[in-house]
Formats: C-alpha cells, structure tokens, sequence
C-alpha cells in the first residue's frame, strides 16, 4: 500500500474516532423525546437515545469511505481514459462489513424488543399486595376526548388529570368514528375503535402539563382534537381536583350510563 | 374552418373562466359573520358583548337548505362570531329545533359558563336531560359546553322555541373552533357529517381580536 494512501486511511480513521467520540459526548447532552414522563417514555427515550449514539459512528464511517474512496479513486481532468480494472473482492473487507452489519441490526432488534415486551407487561410492584392499577378511561367523539374515572363513582370530565403516585390503567374507545389517544410526553399511543376496549398500561414518573392529541384522521376538527392541559400531578392534588369535578358533574351524573368498556350510543343519536 | 376554431376558442375560454369563477367562489366565500353588538353592562370588570344566534332544523336557504343550522339576525347559516378580546359574551340562542339526544351524556352538563349554569326560557339549569338534547354549543379550547334544550312536541309559540341564555369570558386575541356535540347530520354517517362538519352550519369559528 502506498505510503500516501495509508496516511489518508490512518487521517480518516483517526478523525472518525474522534468525530464519534465527541459527538456521541455532545448526543447524549440532548434531551430526547418523548422524555420522562412516564416508565414507558423513559424506557422509549433511552432506545432512542442507544440509537443515536449507534448512528452516529455509522454516519461517519459512511461519509469517510465516500470521501476516502472520491479521493484515492480520482481522475485528473486531462489525464486519458483508463482501461477498465479487474477488480478482485476483498474477502476481508466483505466478511468485516457483513459481521458488523449483522451485529448492528440484531443489536438493535433485541434492544427494541426488549424495549417493546417491557413496555407492554405490567409491572409488578414490590408490596406484600400490590395496589390495582387507577383506571381511567379515554372516550373519543368527533371531536374531542374526554375522560372517565370509574373508581370515584364515574364522573367524567374534559381534561385528563393523573395521579402521581398509582400505575395507571388506560382503557381507550370511541363513540362514533376510529381516532387514535396520542400521549406522547408518556410514550402511550392507542387507537380508540368504537365498541371495542383498548388497554394500555403506565407508571407516571414526572409532574407536568402535557399535551394530548388524535393522530387518526377522523374528520374536519381532527387537527383540532388535542387538549394541552393533561396533567400528572401529585396524590393530593388529585385528591382535590377529583372532588373538585366530583361536584362540578354532580348535576350530570344521574344521566351517566353506568360504566362500561364500551358503549352502544342510543339508535336515535346516530341523526338518521 | 376559421369559424369553427373561433367558436372552440370561445367555448374553451368561456369554459375557462366558468371554471375559475367557480373554484374562486368554493374557495373564498364563507358564511357571514356575526358581530358582537357592545353594552354598556360590565361582569367581573370585564365588558360585557351580546350574540344572538337561532337554531333550526332547516336552514331554508342557502346551498343546503334541507341542513340543521345556526342562523345570524338576518336569518342566514352563520358559525362566524366576532368579538372583542378580554370580554364577557352574553349568549342568547333561540332554539328552535327538536331533540335529538347525545352520543355522550356528559354533554348534558353546562360547563365554562360564568357561574356553571344557563337560562333556558328564563329558568337556571345545570344539565339537562342527555335524550332531550338538540344540539350543544361547545367551544373546546375555552372549555365552555352548553346543551341546547330541544322543542318538545306540544311546545307553544310561534314558532317554538327555548330561549337558552348564558355568559362566558373571552380570552386574549385567537381563534376558536366551536361545533356541536349532538350527531344531528341527519342521513350521514353517524350523523356527523354534512352540517356537522361545515363551517356555517354545526360547527364555526370565534375570532378573537
């Protein structure tokens, strides 16, 4: 090998492992989405944030062969047409690019499903009896969601409020068209289908105001359907906003249907 | 020959600007506004404006006047209220259409309004029964939601209807989108289509300025 070349290759590499190493450095300062809200975000996020520090190395080795190869494999503009090269595999070369490729992407299946079956079990809780999970229950209409909560006697109410301190039971249906309960600060995402229940599990992690939105397309206000007060607040503050509600809805509840995971509006609500 | 390409062009042209004329008018025409009319009367420190609507089972003119709608003064389908920013809305509705019931009950309750409650024909209510619904007013940002009382089968007047009267504050500058929650698209699918998904009918805007 020339000793010009090994120079290029010994320049590149260099500047690659130190490009990588402090931009992964710079990489994992950023606050990636969708956060700590919830165990589900948190364990999102860190997938995330594995992947960037993964891709980032990549990107670089890519640019730097490119480069490496423009450079070393150039014509000056005058120089004459060369005949065409045998080229010969590079048996190494090969067998290093498809060891690592396939090191790569079944490292990243196994995070990944790690990450899914983790965010999909229920977890169990170190307490002699563990505490059932809060249920609270998404009803979407056109074009809005609201929120019940079975165990304080079903009221509903507008805005979803979280209590800090319980792992959180999500139960997710429509009245009407399919819509989709988007909470991305928590990392939970569940279509809501008329007369059908889906559950989905968390563990609130972090007091705050997040947003809620549809991310089905389900008609004219869909990109209206969104609520930026959901809240995960403390158990005391829950306590009193629940009883707060409880009185608000007081002249509602007895027109309530009792609760359900499903509902079957009246025939006479269709309008037709 | 000359003749007949004189007439294409002309029919090509007339074609063309028939066209236009069209696409400009889908395009740009929205239903009139109604303006909030200032008093001099006050809540809170904040001024307080009137908006009077009426709803119908049927428009009676316009494109669709087989449609449900809210009609302005002038009697036209009308969802466009403008009002003045940091005010209080006294909102007068004439409601004039029959019951229809909700998809959910929980519409029933009157929230967002100055004290949690309405007039309806001058009486104080906080709900309503959820069946005897024939539409609500909702504006989901602000939070507010009042269930318009339908008229009942032996109702008197002329027409019948039920006064629904209620006051709730205007924030800063902005857009508001507002829509009804009774599935009153009569013959769409889950009767929340047509008027329900049309600006001017079951579902407007309060433009904030």
């Amino acid at each position: 090998m020339p000793q010009r070349r090994r120079t290029l290759i010994n320049i590149i590499v260099g500047s690659w492992i130190v490009l990588s190493a402090a931009g992964d450095l710079a990489l994992d300062l950023l606050p990636f989405p969708p956060g700590a809200a919830t165990d589900i975000a948190g364990s999102e996020t860190q997938l995330i944030r594995i992947l960037a520090l993964m891709a980032w190395p990549i990107f670089l080795a890519v640019v730097g062969a490119l480069v490496f190869t423009l450079y070393v494999n150039r014509v000056a503009p005058a120089a004459a047409e060369p005949d065409a090269q045998s080229l010969r595999g590079n048996s190494r070369a090969q067998t290093a690019w498809i060891a690592s490729s396939t090191t790569i992407v079944l490292g990243l299946a196994i995070l990944g499903t790690i990450t899914l079956v983790n965010d999909t079990t229920i977890p169990t809780v170190a307490h002699a009896e563990p505490a059932a999970p809060f249920e609270i229950q998404v009803i979407a209409q056109q074009w809005y969601f609201t929120y019940r909560y079975p165990s304080l006697g079903g009221f509903e109410s507008d805005h979803l409020m979280i209590p800090a301190d319980r792992e959180i039971e999500f139960h997710v249906t429509s009245l009407d068209v399919t819509h989709s309960f988007w909470f991305f600060a928590a990392g939970v995402k569940a279509d809501a289908v008329p007369l059908h229940d889906n559950s989905v599990d968390m563990q609130p992690q972090k007091i705050g105001t997040y947003r809620i939105e549809c991310s089905e397309l389900c008609g004219i206000w869909h990109g209206s359907m969104s609520d930026d007060h959901a809240q995960i607040v403390s158990a005391a503050d829950f306590n009193t906003w629940a009883q707060q509600q409880q009185q608000l809805d007081a002249p509602v509840m007895k027109f309530l249907p009792p609760y359900s995971h499903t509902y079957v509006p009246a025939p006479g609500a269709y309008g037709s | 020959m000359r003749l007949r390409v004189a007439f294409l062009g002309l029919g090509v042209v007339i074609a063309g600007v028939g066209i236009a004329l069209f696409l400009t008018q889908f395009l740009i025409k929205t239903p009139p506004a109604v303006t909030a009319s200032a008093t001099s009367n006050s809540t809170n420190g904040l001024p307080v404006v009137n908006v009077t609507l009426t709803t119908v089972a049927a428009a009676g003119t316009g494109p669709h006047p087989n449609w449900v709608a809210y009609l302005n003064d002038s009697g036209d389908p009308s969802t466009y209220i403008n009002a003045p920013a940091n005010s209080v809305i006294h909102m007068t509705i004439n409601q004039q259409d029959t019951p229809t019931g909700l998809r959910n009950e929980y519409f029933g309750l009157v929230r967002g309004t100055i004290d949690g409650s309405m007039k309806v024909n001058g009486k104080t209510m906080q709900a309503i029964d959820p069946t005897t619904a024939a539409h609500t007013f909702t504006i989901p940002d602000l939070g507010v939601s009042v269930p318009l009382l339908g008229v009942s089968a032996d109702q008197k007047g002329n027409p019948p209807q039920n006064v629904v009267e209620f006051d709730f504050k205007v924030p800063g500058p902005g857009l508001y989108r507002w829509q009804c929650f009774v599935p009153c698209g009569a013959g769409t699918l889950y009767g929340n289509g047509g008027p329900m998904q049309t600006l001017g009918y079951m579902a407007g805007e309060l433009v904030v300025s």
